[in-house]
């Protein structure tokens, strides 16, 4: 058994006490939940997850529910994302499975930690065009025209390491958001925001930001 | 608790078990301090909670790479800090971070 789906089929024992898991053949799994759809879904140890991952993910498991990146340094690209999301198939993280099988809604559930905050910003008047490039990365253009490349930043306090690991993976950012809404940015991440050429902001900041350009 | 069918999963390693691994597989660490913190110090969470203090820089580039390799079968979620930062944020004392060598004495 592949060690992200034994580590799988232990978390889910050990924190989901009403699920049953089984493990069906290579990397995908078997979730049945009391009163809610059985759940087919694959662990994946991928460092990042391409749509091409994803269609081969599918063409093995035609069934598949829910695509799992059980890494926490996974990275999903837009592309996968649109793949996945146009097939009706859930994706995310660990903790996005578990509150799926709880939801009953692993088909349409997506990324846990981005989830929310994608969805606000889709929500924004003033962006007249979004382009998902990564889980956690995208670029909105303005109805002012103006373009604007943006990170989301998971950490609770963002360091300043975070913020140039961040920029070293994906590339130059105009906006670090820190989406958590607990914690603050460290004083470090900040000025190494700054030193980078990026803002490191809350929701607040960014608010802001785009009432004014 | 759960179910797994057919008893197909297999132990997995304890928080002292992987203090003592990740102590022994990166000798980097020794640059740094090294603790464990959140749910896999009292059982398995999604993943395996580890916090690095030190310096940025090489010393912190080798010790990614160590850890990348020892990490690749198993879900490890590390946070770096420098040493300011742990001071600023007072992480180690509000997460309850436990020391590696701690855990591995254990």
């Amino acid at each position: 058994m592949n060690w992200q789906v034994n580590y799988a089929l232990k978390y889910l024992m050990d924190n989901h006490k009403d699920a049953t898991a089984q493990h069906v053949r290579g990397d995908a799994i078997r979730i049945m939940m009391p009163h809610k759809p059985n759940v087919m879904a694959v662990i994946s140890d991928a460092y990042t997850i391409s749509a091409e991952l994803a269609m081969q993910y599918h063409v093995n498991f035609p069934d598949m529910d829910f695509l799992c990146g059980y890494r926490k340094e996974c990275v999903w690209e837009g592309g996968a994302i649109r793949y996945l999301e146009g097939n009706t198939i859930g994706w995310g993280s660990a903790g996005t499975l578990g509150s799926a099988i709880y939801n009953g809604d692993a088909r349409s559930a997506a990324h846990k930690d981005y989830c929310f905050s994608y969805r606000l910003i889709r929500q924004i008047r003033s962006i007249k065009n979004l382009d998902r490039e990564f889980d956690r990365i995208f670029t909105m253009t303005l109805t002012s025209g103006c373009t604007v490349r943006v990170g989301m930043i998971m950490e609770y306090e963002p360091t300043a390491d975070a913020i140039r690991t961040f920029w070293d993976r994906f590339g130059p950012i105009d906006i670090a958001w820190n989406i958590n809404p607990n914690g603050n940015p460290t004083q470090n991440a900040i000025e190494a925001g700054a030193d980078l050429g990026c803002e490191v902001m809350k929701w607040d900041e960014l608010k802001m930001l785009l009432r004014n350009r | 608790m759960g179910r797994v069918k057919d008893a197909a999963a297999e132990p997995l390693m304890t928080a002292r078990e992987i203090a003592k691994y990740l102590l022994t597989s990166c000798k980097c660490l020794r640059e740094f301090k090294s603790y464990m913190f959140g749910s896999s110090l009292f059982g398995v969470g999604s993943d395996i909670d580890i916090l690095i203090v030190g310096p940025s820089g090489e010393p912190l580039s080798r010790l990614k790479e160590e850890l990348r390799f020892a990490g690749k079968e198993l879900p490890l979620d590390v946070l770096y800090m420098l040493p300011e930062e742990a001071k600023e944020t007072g992480f180690v004392t509000s997460a309850g971070c436990i020391p590696l060598s701690q855990l591995a004495r254990k």
